[in-house]
């Protein structure tokens, strides 16, 4: 009787793991087969759209997926939320569960294009009459891999110089437009209490912005054949500028801003005079910032008059493994390359669209916001197309720089040591196929 | 005889059948992954498009990867003040609270209170507790006219910060644990002690610390393999920054195999890592005498 209850007990135990094991395959494969159905069946097209915004992105991305869904009766999007969004397509690029269209962040391309995991463009656009000159030359870049476009720009921005008008009005100055210029009214608006700092002139906080510095100096960070190239006279310019204004003018302080964020934000309240900021801050100085009066310009000059900033952004791209490659082209068609529904989606989001006829818009032209930002975006250049990239900057690079600040590391030392382990870094990491 | 034999074949088929189901899910979730991932370290795998032999390729990469061997010695460093910090304080706070005094529940649900909450949420108010120009901390040390530091942003206490850290959030549970094993120790040992007029400082070093030696080897093992493995308040407090003194192996690790894609050698990482785990538990086990019997 107890041996029977022991085994009853026991089987059911086993049956109920092997059942969980493979509960999620069974999930799956009935979605599958929906999809399949409501496909074949001459009705709409189902589309899925993953993307990792939340919150109020997510509703901008509704938004966006609604307008397209009612100007057509083809095709359906439906956008999923993935937190984990990349991690996700890893496995769902080979397993057959890839999504239709996926938000993507365009520095990933190089890394991922040479995998096969992306559809390629090209034919589309060429079919369609989509020109190039509509988009900036650099974004497209960003999505290429060996002469092939993966997908088409969504938002594009760059860093440009905040400043908080109230406190330069107070000091007497005007927004800068040189390094120079930068320094004098940075040590002009600290403000220091015994050993307490106060007010930062300038936000020193962000080292990884070595890149757009350099490109001020007249440098680039990678050579064309993939090597680093900042251990010369632009690099140590860059170094020597950061030390005047840590060491000699004391504009701020390390770990100042670390941890202030939203309401907080040492921006928004007045604790930083002036930084290097973009346009997705916008809207959370606008939302905590009711005190807050502020400017933007370009980001200033450097000695030999050069202008640098980083171009970034987001675009849509096709994954291979998807089974709707023209549908899931028209719906990123209408979004990034129609002049009307790229405005809609800028307004939407509050950024800026990748489409360039969209920015001729009185909305971006007009306004005192946007206007500094589209200058910048003329000059503004991506970060190196280098598999190894994002390494070499993170973990060879600024680690260097923070013992440069705080003054452990010689100029001269700081650049050799991140050459070194930057090159090596780079060449670890190239081969991507 | 033979009744006796069959009870015996009666409670081993029992107790097989009492262990299946987690041994079944330790083959599944445990002991697959790790020979995959051994097989793997031998691969170029990389998710997506590619998994060829590679040999020993990965492991020779190993050797000159210098940042690696910058987070072994990260984790050393933590291992070191934060293992023995760990055991003693854990052990101190369970001797004062284990004795029945009022209001003793409440000191130790309090000392325990940190232990549950998540990591993450725990470091997000570490970091402004930690701020240098508006932080607790700092306000409080120039109270008594001390300039603080920037905790997290400077080279050289951030790895303190985050030792301070993960001990106030891990010595809650290791005090239940010694707790446990104090109730353990027979209290006619104390008691006879006190005959031959021992004081409380020989008691304690002839009859507490050996009896609890198997709880400390406990303790200090899961501190060990915990110290080896930290990642989650180093990622949320520091980034392993400032100049990687904070990046850790497991860091590094997810890295690798993740962001860029190289989950071959992420593999070998991390066999070097589980090795480094193996040995330091071999030494403690030895030091700690795990092995002999208490009495």
């Amino acid at each position: 009787m107890k041996k029977g209850l022991v085994t009853a007990l026991s089987v059911m135990m086993v049956a109920a793991l092997a059942a969980g094991c493979s509960g999620n395959s069974g999930q799956e494969n009935a979605a599958n087969e929906g999809k399949a159905g409501s496909g074949s069946s001459g009705k709409k097209t189902e589309l899925t759209f993953w993307g990792d915004w939340g919150g109020e992105g997510q509703k901008q991305f509704e938004t966006m997926v609604d307008a397209f869904n009612k100007s057509q009766d083809k095709i359906h999007v439906k956008y999923v939320l993935q937190q984990d969004m990349i991690t996700k397509f890893l496995t769902a690029a080979t397993n057959g569960g890839a999504p239709d269209v996926l938000f993507w962040d365009r520095w990933r391309t190089s890394l991922y294009a040479p995998k096969n995991v992306l559809h390629p463009v090209d034919e589309y656009l060429t079919r369609d009459g989509i020109s190039k000159d509509d988009f900036y030359s650099e974004s497209l870049t960003e999505l290429s891999h060996d002469n092939k476009l993966y997908g088409l720009p969504l938002t594009v921005d760059a860093r440009a110089l905040f400043y908080n008008k109230k406190l330069l009005d107070e000091a007497g100055l005007q927004p800068p437009a040189t390094w120079d210029e930068l320094e004098q009214a940075a040590a002009k608006l600290t403000k220091w209490n015994g050993d307490k700092l106060e007010v930062a002139g300038f936000s020193m906080g962000d080292l990884g912005l070595f890149n757009m510095y350099l490109q001020q100096a007249g440098g680039q960070m990678l050579t064309e054949d993939g090597k680093t190239n900042f251990n010369n006279e632009q690099g140590k310019q860059v170094l020597e500028f950061w030390d005047r204004l840590m060491n000699k003018d004391k504009v701020y302080k390390v770990g100042f801003e670390l941890g202030l964020g939203e309401g907080q934000d040492a921006f928004v309240t007045g604790k930083v005079a002036m930084l290097y900021s973009g346009p997705w801050m916008l809207s959370t100085y606008n939302k905590y910032g009711k005190d807050l009066e502020y400017g933007i310009v370009p980001p200033p000059a450097g000695p030999n008059g050069d202008k640098g900033s980083v171009m970034g952004g987001f675009g849509l791209v096709i994954p291979e493994g998807s089974k709707h490659h023209d549908e899931a082209w028209e719906f990123i068609k209408w979004w990034t390359a129609n002049k009307d529904n790229a405005l809609l989606w800028a307004k939407t989001s509050l950024n800026l669209p990748g489409f360039k006829p969209s920015m001729e818009d009185p909305f971006f032209q007009d306004d005192p916001q946007w206007k500094p930002f589209l200058d910048t975006l003329e000059f503004a250049k991506i970060r190196p197309a280098h598999p190894g990239y994002s390494v070499m900057e993170t973990d060879a690079l600024a680690p260097n720089l923070q013992l440069n600040q705080q003054n452990k590391l010689s100029i001269e030392d700081t650049l050799k040591k991140a050459q070194e382990q930057g090159d090596k870094m780079l060449e670890d990491n190239a081969v991507v196929k | 005889m033979a009744s006796m034999r069959k009870v015996e074949r009666h409670e081993a088929r029992t107790a097989y059948v009492f262990i299946t189901p987690t041994v079944l899910l330790f083959a599944v979730f445990t002991v697959i992954p790790v020979v995959m991932a051994l097989y793997l370290s031998f691969t170029n795998y990389d998710v997506l498009s590619r998994n060829d032999w590679v040999g020993l390729e990965n492991y020779r990469r190993l050797i000159d990867d210098s940042l690696l061997w910058k987070t072994f010695k990260n984790v050393f460093l933590y291992s070191i003040i934060f293992v023995p910090l760990n055991i003693i304080i854990s052990l101190l706070l369970s001797m004062l609270l284990s004795r029945a005094w009022r209001g003793v529940k409440l000191f130790r649900t309090f000392y325990y209170l940190p232990t549950l909450t998540s990591a993450v949420a725990a470091a997000t108010v570490w970091i402004w507790l930690l701020h240098p120009e508006f932080g607790l901390v700092n306000g409080l040390l120039s109270y008594v006219g001390i300039t603080g530091p920037a905790w997290l942003s400077e080279t050289s206490t951030a790895m303190l910060s985050i030792v301070m850290l993960t001990l106030w959030q891990s010595v809650g549970s290791n005090m239940i644990i010694y707790l446990a094993g104090l109730q353990g120790v027979p209290d006619y040992l104390y008691e006879s002690a006190r005959l031959d007029g021992a004081n409380k400082w020989a008691s304690f070093r002839y009859i507490t610390w050996p009896q609890l030696r198997p709880t400390t080897f406990l303790v200090s093992t899961m501190a060990i393999i915990g110290a080896l493995q930290l990642f989650d308040q180093a990622f949320v407090l520091t980034q392993g920054g400032p100049a990687n003194v904070t990046k850790t192996p497991v860091y590094l690790i997810y890295q690798q195999g993740f962001n860029q894609l190289q989950m071959g050698y992420a593999s070998a990482q991390a066999f070097v890592l589980a090795v480094a785990i193996l040995i330091f538990s071999l030494i403690n086990m030895r030091v700690s005498k795990a092995e002999e019997s208490i009495i």
